[in-house]
């Protein structure tokens, strides 16, 4: 074959334009024979074309290779391992099964998303940086904050957990690789299919409304508003996917002698997002289908003409994108537990209320919802019951906070970098937390909604909750990806800059916000003046930072000190394994054999690999 | 008991953190209080502010004086205790956050209950029916028969329940005026009801707190250049004589119009 015909890259590029080329001329076709007017009318043919495309760019970077055959009836070979591992790095462009290889392309991936969305609010930072208009108008403005949102939440923050569950669950399962490799794949290459879509917005006007897009005024977006409702269903499409294998491997592909509670922390938190996802996404794809609907084929499901609910979409777009902060922060929780019980030599405290909080955060997300829409108009009885139910979820989130303390107490306590990031994340967190209790009160709310107050909050949940557990798990897991281990110093340096300029940056908003700046404003009053100059100065330190820790990475993955097995003294089951891990993991299947976290007691284990003997394997196999 | 030894240092943090409390409400930095609803909801505030100012105050101590006692030694391979947990602690700690929920939950609800004072408005006071559109505010005096044109500024008198109705010609807008702690959403596709009842007399900035497109930050009395007018509590007697003013000038207006059409049909 040809390299234009293997599945790659380069033959997702034709396939795609296929696609595209074959679904507009279909469209064009049914308007003509429906006798429509005009017959060629752009919006209807780009929003197809980018549907298609999309199918198109899963065709060709060989998503069907393996189920076209199948599903036509030919012969398939169960045991076909020829997209499975990376041999050289070329293999990380293709499409992989292995759930290290798709783990670590989710993980850069959306590392480079996080560096777009974050160089967006560099740009409208220096906007903010002085009263009056700097360097944007108020079109470029609101399209980079809503790009700024949209790219961080939807191909940042949620996938990036998946990247990071992707590589180590299924090792800390003891299973060979996900349940589903190809649907894993696929799940993957949707993403960037997403990235595209929302960022080629820019080329169609752009979409201005927020990452909420909210209807009415979704509806006077230019075309590039459908183009962020078609991006956050791709992206929500590849989020269930991931949520169900995620799922299907964790409660059936547990290694013998794993009980639910011997289940590692960060297991038990994907298997909370998991159901929280497999839920939720459903609703903000119909939500945004429907607001899509409403752009491109004129129905009225949120229209002021057609006697829609402007209000249903607010409903039906938090019924997801409240528990999708859960989503964007409780594999966070369970990253931090790994950490800080592994640099600290110490059990998690209270292990079984921190698993059971995961599920009671999971459970009591969905009756929150409505607390994002207190001075909404929403219907006012309601306003006190989600006053409740978002009050009660301090209680699970502060058992987890306390019993993090618990474990670094009478531990010893290594402060590696990874170490800094999780004890750094319980001091943001707490204050993220603390200002979400005053949020939940109702006539508070009301009082300050929509103000910097609610930007401080959600930055220090989100970038003081997610980000920093997001590298606590990048600098405990490197070794064990790499082999290789990073440069503490440097390390130690970004921890700092990150942490000081992280609140430097996002504290001072909420003195903003109750004096009374409203979001999403590109000019405010002039007595908002220095504080803005101060945080603009800051937000450019906390983005300065991000250069060390790439350097850090990049440097370190070559020339850095071989890591050994098992750096950390790690007891769960991915610190058995070499680093990397084999490419089929492990030789055998491994037998687990107590807690994940028995530190301090003498010679304890959490599983073992059994020798590699044949008649051993018989025996654990039956 | 094991405990003992942590409950000085619990002590100890809950002391810098009612410090840190004292320090927080002493310097909190809020708009003026010019509603009646506004103390109410400043003094939750503050009550927010102590219980944060301690909890911080426990949770920083414990983690920095966890992390400096347990810290280890250069190549220390000593590990720590094999504790799993502690039951008493544990519903300790899930205890304490349920009661500062519990007294949220009181203390919003009552505010809350107070302050709806819609009903109030609608028998006694001014009912004023609110329309936002991009990019500004037009108020209708439904008392008064009162209707005025775009870029009119909002007068209203002190001290008596003003009942909104509010609605919008175009997308969502949020009428918000912060030294009245008020807030309530315009929607093109149904009626919002709020109330407030002004406490001081003045000009207040109008601010829409919902992004509502390209003007949005105009919509901004507080910014410089904004052509929205601040809203402006007078007394009820300069309020009746703005209601007297308001109605001759649109009578004038109407009349107006009609000799208009009058010299337009001739």
């Amino acid at each position: 074959m040809t390299t234009a015909l293997k599945p790659n890259l380069a033959r997702c590029i034709w396939t795609s334009a296929l696609f595209a080329v074959l679904a507009m001329l279909v469209a064009a076709a049914v308007r003509q024979i429906l006798g429509m007017d005009p017959v060629v009318q752009w919006s209807t043919l780009v929003v197809v074309a980018y549907i298609f495309g999309a199918v198109g760019f899963i065709v060709g970077i060989g998503g069907f290779d393996y189920w076209w055959p199948w599903i036509i009836g030919k012969d398939i070979d169960p045991h076909d391992h020829s997209q499975h591992g990376a041999y050289s790095w070329r293999d990380y462009f293709k499409f992989n099964t292995d759930h290290k290889v798709i783990g670590i392309q989710y993980i850069v991936f959306t590392f480079i998303m996080f560096l777009i969305g974050g160089m967006f609010a560099m740009i409208f930072r220096a906007e903010l940086a002085n009263p009056g208009y700097q360097v944007l108008s108020d079109e470029q403005y609101n399209a980079l904050i809503s790009q700024h949102g949209v790219i961080m939440i939807f191909v940042f923050l949620v996938p990036v957990f998946a990247g990071i569950g992707n590589y180590v669950i299924p090792l800390m399962l003891g299973a060979p690789d996900m349940a589903f490799p190809r649907v894993n794949a696929v799940s993957f290459w949707l993403l960037p299919i997403a990235s595209f879509t929302l960022l080629s917005s820019f080329a169609f006007g752009s979409f201005d409304t927020g990452w909420t897009g909210y209807p009415t005024l979704s509806e006077q977006s230019p075309f590039g508003g459908t183009l962020f409702q078609i991006g956050v269903i791709i992206a929500g499409s590849s989020s269930i996917a991931t949520a169900v294998n995620f799922l299907v491997t964790i409660v059936t592909m547990r290694a013998p002698g794993m009980t639910l509670f011997r289940m590692p922390l960060l297991v038990w938190a994907n298997l909370a997002t998991s159901a929280l996802v497999v839920a939720a996404t459903p609703f903000v794809a119909g939500a945004m289908f429907m607001a899509m609907f409403d752009r491109e084929m004129g129905t009225n499901f949120f229209t002021i003409a057609g006697g829609g609910s402007a209000i249903a979409y607010q409903h039906i777009f938090w019924f997801y994108s409240h528990p999708a902060v859960y989503i964007m922060v409780l594999p966070g929780f369970g990253i931090i537990s790994e950490v800080i019980a592994t640099h600290s030599r110490k059990p998690v405290f209270g292990y079984r209320a921190v698993a059971f909080s995961s599920a009671g955060i999971a459970v009591l997300g969905f009756s929150v919802w409505a607390h994002h829409m207190f001075a909404s108009g929403m219907a006012s009885w309601l306003r006190v019951p989600i006053m409740i139910s978002t009050l009660l979820i301090a209680i699970p989130t502060g058992i987890k906070i306390f019993s993090w303390l618990g474990t670094v107490w009478d531990g010893v306590v290594r402060l590696t970098t990874a170490n800094l990031f999780a004890l750094g994340f319980i001091i943001a967190f707490t204050i993220g937390g603390l200002s979400g209790v005053m949020l939940a009160v109702v006539p508070f709310d009301v009082s300050i909604t929509n103000s910097y107050f609610i930007v401080a909050h959600f930055h220090y949940v989100l970038f003081g909750g997610s980000i920093l557990t997001i590298f606590a798990g990048f600098y405990h897991w490197f070794p064990k990806v790499t082999g290789r281990m990073y440069n503490e110093r440097l390390g130690r340096l970004h921890f700092w800059i990150v942490f000081i300029a992280l609140n430097v940056t996002f504290f001072p908003m909420h003195y903003q916000g109750l004096m009374g700046m409203p979001r999403r404003v590109a000019d405010y009053a002039p007595e908002f003046g220095w504080s803005n100059t101060l945080i603009s100065v800051a937000s450019f330190a906390l983005g300065a930072s991000t250069l060390i820790f790439v350097y850090n990475m990049i440097h370190s993955a070559r020339h850095g000190k071989p890591a050994g097995a098992n750096p950390w003294g790690g007891l769960t089951l991915e610190w058995l394994l070499s680093s990397p891990p084999p490419v089929f993991n492990f030789p055998v299947t491994p037998r687990v054999i107590g807690g994940p976290y028995r530190f301090g007691e003498e010679g304890a284990r959490h599983a073992i690999i059994p020798e590699p003997e044949p008649a051993e394997t018989e025996k654990v196999g039956a | 008991m094991k405990n003992l030894k942590v409950l000085p240092l619990a002590i100890i943090g809950t002391v810098i953190g009612a410090v840190i409390s004292v320090i927080l409400i002493v310097t909190r930095t809020l708009p003026m209080q010019a509603s009646e609803q506004a103390a109410n909801i400043d003094y939750l505030y503050i009550f927010f502010l102590a219980f944060s100012g301690i909890i911080f105050g426990i949770v920083t101590l414990f983690l920095l004086v966890g992390v400096y006692r347990f810290r280890a030694r250069p190549n220390d391979q000593r590990e720590g205790k094999n504790v799993h947990g502690n039951t008493g602690l544990e519903i300790l700690w899930t205890a304490i956050p349920f009661v500062i929920v519990v007294a949220c939950v009181i203390g919003g609800w009552y505010v809350l209950a107070k302050d709806d004072v819609y009903a109030a408005g609608e028998k006694s006071g001014q009912k004023i029916h609110i329309i936002g559109y991009q990019f500004g505010w037009k108020f209708d005096y439904m008392n008064e028969e009162i209707a005025l044109k775009e870029e009119a500024e909002l007068v209203v008198p002190v001290g008596q329940p003003i009942a909104f109705e509010l609605t919008s010609n175009d997308v969502m807008h949020a009428f918000w005026v912060p030294d009245w702690r008020f807030q309530m959403s315009t929607l093109p596709t149904q009626t919002n009801y709020a109330s407030v009842t002004p406490s001081k007399i003045g000009t207040f900035d109008v601010v829409c707190a919902y992004l509502c497109g390209v003007g949005h930050t105009g919509m901004n009395s507080a910014v410089e250049g904004s052509i929205i007018p601040q809203v402006r509590v007078v007394s009820q007697a300069d309020f009746d004589k703005w209601v007297a003013e308001r109605k001759a000038a649109l009578a004038q207006e109407a009349e107006q119009a009609d000799q208009t059409t009058t010299a337009e049909a001739a």
